[in-house]
């Protein structure tokens, strides 16, 4: 029965080979895409972290945005 | 109503998306794979090979109806100016040219079994590909031009024209003798697709959907934060 499974009635080149390209391409489209924006995240923060504390307060009292950003941030690492 | 899709209005609501999404896909995913490839049977033909019906159709229609959706919203962008459509267009191309690119690989390991051949200028598959080129225009308009306006405006005129492309796909097989068959599935409900088939199909196309939302969200986030960084200072 397993034999079946995997052979698929000959097939199984063919139907093995598409399921795993579909889903390799979208696990490393996920990767890539979570990774960019943890990155941008990092750097916003970073950026926040290099303004003067009056200065950051002035940018989290005006972007409500921003203090998400750095919250979601704050939550990950 | 445009307020809606101000980013600083959805900005918090996208990272509960996010979680909500991540936190039902695995198990729906593992549902539409049991599915697809066990409780499905074969087809009385194509024998298992039908299976890559189960990723090749979802995706062409993941990316017919992406481009569909950037077409639309570069118009309204076009009549109404607002800015934050621009965002959206450019996160869902990414996803589009992916799924149009699985469409045509998977169209074409399918076809080797079921036709005898990888690959034909047939008129689907053809217009299939000009989709595709589409796709790398518009993404290539917004990294070559510099000038973010500019970039945007090319783009969205791409988009614009390849919209014309769309109905030559979706009745290809009809206009033209075609060696892709015609459509199973139609939407007045004369679909000649057995429910034991389609469901599969309906349930990969959910789990394919909720992936491209997630990315989707990701990409829109990230574009977010891209512009907040760059106005820091101004702020």
């Amino acid at each position: 029965m397993i034999q079946n499974f995997i052979s698929m009635n000959g097939y199984g080149l063919f139907v093995w080979l598409s399921f795993a390209i579909t889903f390799l391409v979208c696990a490393i489209v996920y990767y890539r895409t979570y990774r960019t924006l943890k990155k941008y995240e990092k750097d916003f923060a970073k950026e926040l972290d290099q303004l003067s504390e009056s200065e950051r307060k002035l940018v989290l009292e005006k972007s409500k945005i921003a203090s998400q950003v750095l919250a979601s941030y704050s939550k990950s690492i | 109503m445009f307020d809606l899709i101000n980013p600083s209005r959805i900005f918090h609501w996208i990272e509960k998306l996010i979680n909500f999404i991540n936190s039902i896909f695995f198990i729906l995913l593992i549902i539409a794979l049991t599915f697809a490839l066990i409780l499905s049977p074969p087809d009385y033909l194509q024998g298992d090979s039908v299976r890559i019906m189960y990723v090749h159709v979802p995706s062409a229609w993941i990316g017919l109806a992406s481009f569909t959706s950037i077409a639309l919203l570069s118009m309204l962008n076009f009549i109404f100016k607002i800015k934050n459509l621009n965002l959206i267009t450019k996160s869902i191309a990414p996803i589009g040219l992916m799924f149009t690119c699985l469409a045509i690989v998977t169209g074409s390991l399918w076809g080797q079994p079921t036709w005898g051949t990888w690959w034909a200028w047939d008129a689907r598959i053809t217009s299939m590909v000009v989709l595709l080129i589409f796709y790398i225009l518009f993404i290539l308009a917004h990294k070559l031009i510099e000038q973010e306006e500019k970039a945007n405006k090319v783009a969205n005129i791409i988009a614009i024209i390849g919209l014309v492309n769309i109905p030559v796909i979706k009745y290809s097989v009809d206009w033209w003798n075609t060696l892709h068959q015609s459509s199973s599935i139609k939407i007045d409900g004369t679909s000649s697709i057995h429910a034991s088939m389609l469901l599969p199909l309906m349930l990969m196309l959910l789990v394919l959907l909720l992936y491209c939302a997630l990315i989707l969200l990701m990409k829109y986030k990230t574009e977010i934060i891209r512009i907040k960084k760059k106005n820091i200072k101004r702020v």
